[in-house]
């Protein structure tokens, strides 16, 4: 159902334990070892921040909302774990998960402006200009998420509880922010997303950032990996908060106690985030272009 | 601190959302597109091969509509393509409606030219959604540059039951049955519009009916999500809703509109099922050159003769209206207006009458209750309109001592024709598309229904 995560496909199909994704994965990998041996990979966190870099700057020329560029990162995630992405040009399939999401968010986009955008975006000779190529690779994208495009969104939840919590403008933004990080990892197809939303505003109130912002995060992770994930830990008591912080902790802490989060979800989702912050730091750009660049050009993908 | 809260909470045992039962479980659990074990394997051997291709080698679908299906007829078709009607082989049973998307063409060739916006609406929302009163989803096929949609097969819809009480003479369809029809289409209305989905395109036509009288609202193509969307309603389609059924406040030009819309058109189809004719029978102006949209003054007027002009006093948003001024070029004479009865009264006992329900019993005839609903779906205001949830408590439903049937044929002896397919055309994989027509039935064109909506 449409405003029911509940009844949604996404909870019926596409939401995995951790166990399920990796073996859905490797059977992936199994099936065509030989091109993933001789095609290596940088981790996949690092790969979705290319992906979610060249998505941004083709979205931006085309002044897509966040909403839809998030919703083409889950439909790109969803494609990948059914399809091997070295049978694929991401480039086309990151083109085509964009035009797709525009008319799911109804913000539709020309079909011409997208490949006009994407050519001049990338190397022109990975998007070919004829539009039927994105039009092709939209079919492969419905058929693989069997048609279900509807995604729900953390930002959704964290609208709505924004009110209720009071929460400060920064923090907002702040847990705005780390619902933007978290499509750079498994989250999307892990946990619901309100306990996403939940996790956000914990680590926006609890790790806020000084003016380093990321960096900041970054070194709170040290901190957090090495409490027991079992121990229920949260982040809590990081470099010690000003007192007003942790009354909005406190405040958001009973607040959850009235409501039913699976706080062991959010534990798992703030590390998981965490991590990511951390491996951020081995992110290069041109790695991850060239590695993607071999595969594409040595299999003809492009053509 | 925060950590012994926490514990607190573990302590007290806080139950996870997700061990939450899904408030509504959907019903029929395999009303999905495809399942996932369809997709990770289960497929024809020929299949499992093109799986592997890449998207630059071509994409070929794991599934083809005809080892699957086989196409009887063609039942009708519209500005989206055509609906067939097919019987399921090898391991599907039944009978189906096959919805295809005429791709467009570029010269003579079909072209993969990025699916419509509409057709990406439909196939996900009827994806997702799934109530008693929505048309069944069976799969989606994506084969050969086409989109087909498989449906349960529903035998009868509104427009052939209206059409069948007309010939050879006008003959009244049973109060029970309209209260039964009505109810399960708000039950269904109530449905969507609890998941934020707007239908915005109800009319008879589009409402089916099963053998065994179950409502079924279908064609989605035109409905979408309103939850806190990116741009207002407007800015994405101009027009909405075929003419007649068409609610006064998108006639005069608003852009933030409401479910509302969809209740306004249930009162007409009400009002139609009651009369066997529109309500509000207008004629549409077209769309100039420059794509702007037209004042439809001819509407306005159709509705202004039955219900009388509004006013700021029982509207008081009409003001606001982009359209409010186009309103003093509309003749404020009401046209039923007699006796002390409002325009809708008279309408309505008038209507009684000449198409023939009698006085009595009671539960022969809609009687003062169905007016009284129909007057609080036709009313001007859409913040005062009934919703689809209190129009299903309303007393008309109760009235009488009666029960609402689930099969709206129960205690009927018409027997309603099959729906009428043509046998002519039965090749679902031809490319060409003959003209706009309904196989067998009256053509809408022909009894002057208007066409259903704007080519995107």
């Amino acid at each position: 159902m449409a405003a029911n995560y509940w009844a949604s496909t996404q909870r019926r199909h596409w939401q995995f334990s951790r166990e399920t994704l990796s073996e859905i994965r490797q059977q992936l990998e199994d099936e065509e070892r030989a091109l993933v041996q001789q095609y290596p990979l940088p981790d996949r966190r690092l790969l979705s921040i290319f992906f979610n870099q060249q998505l941004g700057k083709l979205g931006k020329k085309m002044n897509v909302r966040q909403q839809a560029l998030a919703t083409a990162q889950v439909y790109i995630r969803r494609f990948y774990s059914k399809v091997e992405i070295r049978r694929t040009n991401p480039y086309l399939v990151l083109a085509t998960a964009l035009y797709l999401a525009c008319k799911m968010e109804e913000c539709p986009q020309h079909i011409r402006m997208v490949v006009s955008e994407a050519r001049q975006q990338w190397p022109a000779d990975f998007i070919i200009s004829d539009v039927s190529k994105l039009g092709e690779c939209e079919f492969y994208l419905i058929s693989e998420m069997n048609s279900q495009l509807i995604i729900h969104h953390p930002y959704r939840t964290l609208h709505e509880f924004q009110g209720t919590l009071s929460m400060a403008q920064d923090d907002i933004s702040l847990a705005w922010s780390i619902i933007n990080d978290h499509y750079l990892t498994d989250l999307p197809l892990l946990v619901p997303p309100h306990v996403v939303a939940v996790t956000a505003m914990f680590l926006a109130l609890t790790l806020k950032p000084t003016q380093t912002g990321l960096q900041a995060v970054a070194s709170t992770a040290v901190s957090l990996n090495s409490v027991s994930p079992m121990s229920k830990e949260l982040p809590g008591t990081t470099p010690g908060p000003p007192n007003t912080q942790q009354k909005k902790v406190q405040h958001l802490v009973s607040w959850l106690a009235e409501g039913e989060i699976d706080i062991k979800a959010v534990v798992e989702c703030s590390q998981e985030i965490i991590s990511l912050y951390d491996i951020w730091e081995q992110y290069n750009e041109k790695t991850c272009k060239e590695q993607i660049v071999r595969f594409v050009k040595a299999r003809g993908l492009d053509k | 601190m925060v950590q012994r809260d926490l514990a607190l909470l573990e302590k007290h045992g806080v139950t996870s959302l997700d061990d939450l039962p899904p408030e509504v479980q959907a019903v029929r659990e395999g009303h999905v597109a495809q399942s996932d074990a369809f997709a990770y394997g289960l497929l024809p051997a020929d299949s499992q091969d093109a799986r592997k291709l890449p998207p630059n080698n071509g994409y070929t679908s794991k599934v083809r509509v005809l080892d699957r299906y086989k196409v009887i007829g063609f039942i009708s078709s519209g500005t989206y393509g055509r609906v067939y009607k097919a019987v399921g082989v090898n391991e599907q049973s039944g009978e189906f409606a096959i919805k295809k998307f005429k791709p467009d063409k570029e010269g003579e060739m079909i072209q993969y030219t990025g699916i419509s916006q509409s057709a990406c609406r439909e196939m996900a929302l009827c994806s997702e959604l799934s109530h008693p009163n929505m048309i069944h989803l069976v799969e989606i096929i994506l084969e050969d540059k086409c989109i087909f949609m498989v449906f349960e097969y529903a035998e009868h819809d509104l427009l052939q039951i209206i059409q069948h009480h007309i010939q050879p003479t006008r003959h009244p369809i049973p109060a029970s049955a309209i209260k039964s029809i009505l109810f399960q289409l708000l039950s269904g209305l109530l449905y969507l519009h609890t998941n934020w989905v707007l239908h915005r395109d109800l009319k008879p036509a589009n409402i089916m009916v099963t053998s065994k009288g179950e409502v079924r609202i279908g064609d989605l193509g035109l409905a979408r999500l309103f939850y806190k969307p990116l741009h207002n309603l407007f800015s994405g389609d101009k027009v909405v809703v075929t003419i007649w059924y068409r609610a006064p406040e998108l006639l005069l030009g608003s852009r933030h509109y409401t479910p509302a819309i969809d209740l306004w058109a249930v009162g007409c189809i009400f009002a139609e099922l009651l009369s066997l004719r529109p309500i509000f029978k207008g004629e549409e102006a077209k769309m100039d050159s420059k794509k702007t949209v037209p004042f439809q003054k001819n509407q306005m007027q159709k509705i202004v003769e039955i219900l009388g002009m509004p006013t700021k006093a029982k509207w008081p948003g009409l003001v606001h209206q982009p359209e409010f001024t186009q309103l003093q070029s509309i003749s404020s004479a009401v046209r039923e207006a007699s006796q002390g009865n409002t325009g809708l009264e008279s309408w309505y006992w008038n209507t009684l009458k000449s198409t023939g329900y009698p006085d009595s019993p009671p539960s022969a005839n809609p009687g003062a209750q169905g007016l009284d609903l129909l007057a609080k779906l036709l009313e001007y205001d859409p913040a005062k309109r009934l919703t689809a949830e209190q129009a299903l408590q309303h007393p008309y439903f109760t009235a009488n001592g009666d029960r609402v049937t689930a099969n709206c044929f129960e205690g009927m002896t018409t027997q309603y024709p099959h729906r009428r397919v043509s046998a002519e055309d039965n090749d679902i994989r031809t490319s060409s598309l003959p003209g706009t027509k309904r196989g067998g039935l009256p053509d809408d064109s022909l009894t002057g229904r208007p066409t259903k909506r704007m080519k995107e």
